[in-house]
């Protein structure tokens, strides 16, 4: 009762300053016109007046994206930042203050500029590539062909794109979704459609949180209830000669191959060799920790700022989202189905469970676990997350030799 | 550098289909290069084994989860063996001077004792 007392009372104390002022500026003088001015001036530089509902609808899908990053623990690393970046790109405001990421020289705008000119992806997989442990794909060599596999998916979106209207460049730029990762996703992109970057990159994200639910139904769809119980040779142990011999061999292959790859595969495998050499723990560490995490929150932030409402909410960025979907399945469907074709091939005890196949789109490590989690629904003692990995580091390579091919292609 | 002008169907189909193939020719290059690289490693190392006296039936090769298994079963019992023998404890006196750095006797509001 005292407080409410002390409110109303607060409440007639501005009524009391701001009444006059107003009666005055209604008067018309010219220090009247002056105040009435500047504050008709303020309120045209507040959101309020540069609001539209684009916004309200980018703010709200922002907030979805956090919640799912923090309630549902969907990627969090990519969804809270994204989310959050997209509600600080979608603060209307007026044009001209060097306030927005599209601004040149904002500083937004000058964060952004490691997407636009494409050398945070880069730095990214440096610190993938210190990360990850390619034992079981050197143990098991032929599991590499399912990450190859999975990358048909980029191709079909390619080409679904073109019959949608898009140009070549366009096209290359959203088939890249397929791959699961990204990273290349937000480079080849950068290099081939700026101007489509946003949507790419938010399709490529969500849809790389939306792993454990898109996957599972197709992997149900197309593999036999015996197929799913296929129990695979445990891998053999792996020499530290093939573990650091792995980084050199694998860049000098496939960056020959597909030179245009070179700032990806490069910086993977760098990565990987300052992991495996033990002589460079210092490097490996600040690659895995304080490198990718420092990238991971700027790329994330900007990302998610890229998507200002007047130029994310359009036609095309529905398109990629549905084409983005599309591609996520055929990957999916195609590394399990091509794993069966494996099957056919092989020798009883050498099999593969088709389960794994899957995880050959290379969204690293969800696309494994999901494999493993499938897999244990069928039987409680089979896992899968080992033999898993291979074909989704070998997704990774896969991708970045796709990005390689479709820029060389292309631009 | 540009491969392949696409303007038409037929030369984005054929882009696609380089496109796929160029993925699938780099890791099937890979596969083949670790396959080889993994045979040359086993039979080397059969080879020494051999030389140094091993039967060949004696050569096994070990799984990485029974290695795996070894090596957690040699931790835990190692730090067993760790918490049997450091069972002697050391009470150590500390002596501390008298500070009066803020002791409560100098406070500011000493309440009036009656």
């Amino acid at each position: 009762m005292k407080d409410l007392k002390y409110k109303i009372g607060f409440l007639l104390l501005i009524l009391a300053v701001f009444a006059p002022i107003s009666l005055w500026a209604q008067n018309g003088s010219d220090e009247v016109s002056l105040v009435s001015n500047s504050l008709m001036k303020f309120w045209n530089n507040t959101s309020f007046a540069n609001f539209n509902f684009k916004y309200l609808i980018m703010i709200f899908i922002g907030i979805i994206f956090i919640y799912l990053g923090i309630a549902k623990n969907w990627e969090p690393l990519l969804l809270v930042p994204i989310g959050f970046g997209i509600l600080v790109g979608n603060v209307p405001f007026t044009e001209g203050y060097k306030i927005g990421i599209y601004e040149t020289g904002s500083v937004m705008n000058i964060l952004y500029s490691g997407v636009i000119s494409g050398w945070y992806p880069p730095l990214i997989f440096l610190g993938i590539g210190s990360m990850t442990d390619f034992s079981t794909l050197i143990a098991n060599p032929k599991l590499m062909l399912l990450g190859a596999a999975a990358q048909l998916g980029i191709f079909a979106t390619f080409i679904g794109a073109y019959a949608l209207g898009f140009t070549p460049e366009q096209c290359g730029a959203i088939g890249i979704i397929g791959g699961a990762d990204g990273p290349t996703a937000i480079f080849l992109s950068s290099r081939l459609a700026p101007e489509l970057m946003g949507a790419i990159a938010v399709a490529a994200y969500s849809y790389m949180a939306l792993v454990p639910v898109i996957q599972p139904p197709i992997m149900k769809l197309l593999t036999t209830n015996k197929e799913r119980v296929i129990r695979m040779k445990p891998p053999r142990q792996v020499t530290k000669f093939e573990k650091i011999a792995f980084p050199v061999i694998g860049l000098l292959l496939t960056t020959f191959i597909s030179p245009s790859a070179m700032p990806l595969l490069g910086m993977l495998f760098f990565g990987n060799l300052l992991k495996e050499s033990g002589v460079t723990e210092r490097l490996a560490e600040t690659a895995r920790f304080a490198l990718i995490n420092t990238i991971t929150i700027l790329l994330g932030l900007t990302v998610g700022a890229s998507t200002q409402a007047d130029k994310f909410l359009t036609l095309n960025s529905m398109l990629i989202f549905g084409l983005g979907a599309a591609s996520f399945v055929v990957a999916s469907g195609v590394g399990v189905l091509f794993a069966k074709l494996m099957n056919l091939f092989l020798k009883e005890g050498n099999k593969i469970n088709p389960l794994i196949g899957s995880a050959g789109v290379s969204a690293v490590p969800d696309a494994a676990r999901v494999s493993q989690e499938v897999g244990l629904h069928y039987d409680k003692t089979n896992h899968l997350l080992m033999h898993a990995m291979a074909p989704n580091v070998a997704g990774v390579i896969g991708s970045a030799v796709a990005a390689g091919i479709l820029l060389s292609m292309l631009s | 550098m540009i491969l392949l002008k696409i303007n038409t169907w037929s030369e984005l189909l054929v882009g696609a289909a380089i496109g796929i193939l160029v993925v699938f020719a780099a890791l099937t290059i890979l596969v083949l290069m670790f396959e080889m690289v993994q045979a040359i490693l086993l039979s080397s190392t059969k080879r020494r084994l051999l030389k140094s006296g091993k039967k060949k039936e004696e050569i096994v090769d070990v799984a990485a989860y029974e290695i795996v298994a070894i090596s957690m079963a040699l931790h835990l019992y190692m730090n067993d063996t760790h918490d049997q023998e450091s069972n002697v404890m050391t009470i150590k006196r500390i002596e501390r001077r008298y500070s009066p750095w803020s002791s409560k006797i100098y406070g500011l509001n000493n309440t009036i004792r009656k």
